[in-house]
């Protein structure tokens, strides 16, 4: 058992070394070729050169990553994500100086930084304006009242049938057919855009949590009713909790469609405030270091959303699910 | 036993609730109309417009440019605009066309998401590497990069119905890599390990027991993709230079504010919506029907 303890260690030692010299040669002369051609300043005549350099390095990182999969940590997890994200961000600046595409097509990763730092006051506004406003109001909406209809649903079998249908139906209506009728019912300013997520996150609330409250299993209606208890006990104790991870559910794919409801609501008319405006007019100005940072941005916040999503759900509703 | 007879009651007559709610949506559809109307009416009364009608709840149902529509102009809309429905302008041929985009945009995404999907079942160094991305790339905004990806293909000399195509297939790729990567990893061991006592090749377990397994996935991927390839290609008509289509409507109407005519264009793409999910559905229906029951 000792030498296969120390074999063990050592194979689990092995990957890191290994994986690190291929990780290292393939970053750190992505980082130098990025260099070399920021120095140059303008495209150099012959990019082909680049091109092979860059794939060499890429087909070294590639192998480094291969070594760093291996195993079962946290780290044989974790960093083949982040060093692929790394090394291509590299690639991309490389390959789009070596060829000289004017930034007014596609920036190069520094120059969206760049943008990002320089615009912050303005795009922080606007993601202000567009995620607590329109997107983070407009889904607590939809989730209130689509949970109110579910509860109603559940509890009068006609509305099950009568409004159920429609529900599912309009899961399938386009956002982007709703959002002009929206903005010029109730104007340019926030409100509309509110209404537009609202009734967007609505419908996959009140379907999942329908089926949430309906996945009690008889079984166990029939045990509490043994007990004789009273409804309003039964349906905390048992329709609640096997609805949470259906309700859940339905609430990350409300804080997804929440944000880019509000985003393309804005492309129909705002008042000069919003993500999804700063988008439309600097496309427009084919200013698309600004529009990538304003995407970054929108990212970054939907992902913080969903994930904050994601921490309640394990909070308050652990059962594992099945996809 | 008292609810038993009710049940069949109400079973005898499954569309009766359907048909109530809608007859109450209606009912409740006037007022609302009159009072979002009666505002925009009075003002324009007492600035002097001549409405021809004396009143402001009289003029309600006869705006320009309406709030909510009453049911006559409607009407008149959805006639203005559906006939003659092969002509280049009526809201038929345009959501034909945006349809069209959209599904060769799922055939592309469809394509590219099975491959990725195959690679990430393959090889578990790439799954690790690429699969977080892509989880992460659903929570990204992705349709508000429709502009700029309509744009930088025009650029390139890509014009026409392929690049809506392309920014849908784009939107659509995602759910479709997930989803087919999950569907593929869906057999469970028992029948894996009956793969193995048949001595069976990777490539038979792949294509005799992975892929029919993963094809209820691949259709539910393909609903949620749908809906998102449609609001991609309408997103990538209003960003580009575009002469047909729903989206060309939706932004031409909007400069305009025909209030009515943009109803009509949200009616079409609501039944367009639903008409492609009901679309997939028919499509699963005859690939796996031994899933019908469920």
């Amino acid at each position: 058992m000792a030498s296969g303890a120390v074999t063990w260690r050592g194979a689990a030692r092995r990957p890191g070394l290994g994986a690190m010299l291929p990780l290292a040669l393939s970053g750190f002369g992505l980082l130098g070729l990025a260099v070399a051609l920021a120095r140059v300043g303008t495209a150099p005549g012959r990019p082909l050169p680049w091109l092979l350099g860059v794939l060499a390095l890429l087909l070294l990182g590639v192998l480094g990553i291969r070594l760093a999969a291996r195993g079962e940590g946290r780290a044989a997890r974790v960093l083949p994500a982040a060093l692929t994200g790394l090394l291509t961000v590299l690639a991309v600046e490389v390959l789009l100086r070596a060829y000289g595409v004017p930034a007014g097509l596609i920036p190069t990763p520094s120059r969206v930084l760049a943008a990002l730092w320089e615009a912050r006051t303005v795009l922080l506004q606007d993601t202000f304006y567009t995620f607590v406003l329109e997107a983070l109001l407009g889904f607590g909406v939809g989730t209130v009242i689509g949970l109110v209809l579910a509860l109603l649903v559940v509890r009068f079998r006609f509305l099950e049938r009568g409004l159920l249908p429609y529900a599912a139906l309009f899961s399938s209506v386009p956002i982007v057919a709703l959002a002009p009728v929206v903005v010029k019912a109730l104007g340019l300013e926030w409100p509309s855009k509110m209404v537009v997520v609202a009734v967007t996150v609505l419908f996959p609330v009140v379907v999942n949590a329908v089926r949430g409250l309906q996945a009690a299993q008889p079984l166990h209606l029939d045990l509490l009713h043994t007990y004789a208890a009273s409804p309003a006990q039964t349906f905390r104790t048992v329709r609640v909790p096997t609805a949470l991870p259906f309700v859940f559910n339905a609430l990350k794919v409300g804080s997804t469609l929440a944000l880019i409801s509000a985003i393309v609501a804005e492309f129909f008319g705002t008042t000069g405030h919003g993500l999804g405006f700063r988008i439309q007019i600097e496309v427009g100005r084919f200013n698309l270091a600004v529009v990538w940072a304003a995407i970054v941005l929108a990212s970054v916040v939907g992902l913080a959303f969903f994930g904050l999503i994601s921490v309640l759900e394990r909070r308050f509703a652990p059962v594992p699910q099945g996809s | 036993m008292t609810a038993a007879p009710r049940r069949g009651r109400l079973a005898g007559s499954p569309l009766l609730p359907m048909l109530v709610v809608l007859v109450i949506a209606v009912l409740l559809y006037l007022p609302l109309m009159l009072w979002a109307n009666v505002g925009p009416a009075s003002r324009a009364l007492a600035n002097g417009a001549d409405l021809g009608c004396p009143t402001a709840i009289a003029c309600a149902t006869q705006l320009r440019n309406p709030v909510l529509p009453a049911p006559g102009q409607l009407a008149q809309g959805f006639r203005s605009l559906s006939v003659p429905p092969t002509a280049p302008t009526s809201a038929p041929y345009n959501a034909v066309v945006t349809g069209g985009e959209t599904l060769l945009g799922l055939v592309l995404a469809t394509g590219l998401g099975l491959v990725l999907a195959a690679l990430l079942v393959l090889s578990r160094s790439f799954e690790r590497a690429t699969l977080p991305w892509l989880v992460t790339s659903q929570t990204v905004p992705i349709v508000a990069i429709a502009p700029m990806l309509a744009v930088l293909l025009g650029q390139y000399g890509v014009q026409g119905f392929l690049p809506k195509a392309l920014i849908a297939a784009y939107i659509a790729f995602f759910p479709v890599a997930v989803g087919m990567s999950r569907g593929l990893r869906s057999p469970d061991a028992l029948q894996l390990d009956l793969m193995r006592t048949y001595s069976a090749s990777p490539g038979r377990v792949f294509f005799q027991l992975r892929l029919p397994a993963s094809l209820p996935y691949l259709f539910t991927a393909l609903k949620v993709a749908v809906t998102a390839a449609l609001v991609g290609s309408i997103v990538a008509e209003i960003s580009t230079i575009s002469f047909s289509g729903l989206g060309k409507m939706l932004a031409e109407n909007s400069r305009a504010s025909d209030t009515i005519a943009l109803w009509v264009i949200m009616t079409y793409g609501a039944a367009l919506g639903v008409g492609l999910v009901a679309l997939v559905g028919l499509l699963e229906r005859v690939v796996t029907p031994w899933r019908v029951g469920r």
